[in-house]
């Protein structure tokens, strides 16, 4: 069954000419790199064009993925770069406020709309924001790390290999992260 | 407030905590609320991302799938590979076909059979001749023994 095939296995059949190979490892990662990329960017359009972007860098140059890494940490790395070129070309828009300008979203437009979200449904919205605003309150450093690894399910180590920074510090960032969310989220939260 | 269990809480969390770590914290958790609300936090924004998951648009999906298809990679570019393929070994066989047929052509004109054949016509024709040749002379001889006979005859 091609399900029980690794992520390797499936690059390295896309590699041979297997169409098929790149669908599956899209349906297992999709889902994952567009809502990390929705995230970091704030704007459902950016994120697709952008989701394009990092699957179609495999289909133009496989090769730039290697066998002897990881793909889901080598798919997030690419992501990522694409969202901070985002950022370089869109200079106007790093950090994601919480209040759109009109034109593109702010963090709290992600679970405001006029029909309640998933994550509205669940906690209410009125949890749903404070969750928004705890997020958006978080370090540009804080909410990467935190994203990352929420999405990209990679270790800690895999993490810091990926940042190029020591594991102590993303360990440090999470551990502040976690504090700043306990402080925006009130006691309620103990 | 600063316990100092941060990192070992997030390694805690995460599940990336060997045994003896993660039995510090679990004593830790028990005693200290600051822990447990981070935790709390954690819980509730992993929850809440979890919840609003999202997916990229089936075009955009369908996008690098069809770039996938036309760069020369997938189904597409196999088929073509086995129609090249198939042509290529059609128009080898053809011509091993045709070549061999020629030659078979060839070997026919070429390998002496028709001189064999010649030859052994003519060496037919030649023992039909001796042997008639033959014929005669013993024909001729009995002719001479016949003129002999009859001259002796007519002395006697």
């Amino acid at each position: 069954m091609k399900e029980d095939i690794s992520d390797t296995e499936l690059v390295a059949a896309f590699k041979a000419g297997d169409t098929e190979a790149l669908g599956l490892l899209m349906g297992r990662h999709k889902d994952a790199v567009y809502g990390y990329l929705l995230r970091l960017t704030g704007r459902a359009d950016v994120a697709d064009d952008l989701f394009q972007e990092v699957f179609l860098k495999l289909v133009k140059n496989p090769s730039s993925y290697s066998e002897r890494e990881k793909f889901k940490a080598w798919l997030f790395t690419v992501a990522r770069n694409a969202a901070m070129d985002h950022f370089r070309r869109d200079s106007s828009r790093r950090e994601i406020p919480l209040e759109g300008d009109g034109e593109k979203a702010g963090a709290a437009d992600l679970i405001a709309s006029a029909e309640p979200g998933p994550a509205e449904s669940f906690y209410g919205r009125d949890l749903a924001r404070r969750i928004e605003e705890a997020l958006a309150s978080l370090s540009e450093d804080q909410r990467e790390v935190f994203y990352l690894r929420h999405y990209s399910q990679l270790s800690f180590k895999e993490i810091a290999e990926l940042l190029k920074v020591p594991i102590g510090t993303v360990l440090a960032r999470m551990s502040r992260a976690a504090a700043r969310l306990r402080d925006k989220l009130g006691d309620g939260m103990q | 407030m600063n316990c100092g269990f941060g990192e070992k809480l997030i390694l805690y969390r995460y599940g990336e905590a060997g045994e003896a770590i993660e039995a510090e914290v679990r004593a830790h958790l028990v005693g200290c609320a600051a822990c447990r609300g981070e935790l709390a936090a954690l819980e509730a924004a992993e929850a809440s991302l979890a919840a609003g998951a999202a997916g990229p648009s089936p075009a955009a999906v369908a996008a690098v799938m069809g770039a996938a298809r036309s760069s020369g990679r997938g189904l597409f570019s196999f088929n073509w590979g086995e129609a090249l393929l198939s042509g290529g070994l059609a128009a080898a066989l053809f011509f091993i076909l045709t070549v061999s047929g020629h030659r078979a052509a060839d070997l026919a004109w070429n390998n002496g059979l028709d001189d064999k054949l010649d030859n052994v016509e003519y060496s037919v024709y030649q023992a039909q001749a001796d042997i008639n040749s033959s014929s005669m002379d013993w024909e001729y001889g009995i002719s001479s023994l016949e003129d002999e006979t009859l001259d002796l005859s007519k002395n006697v």
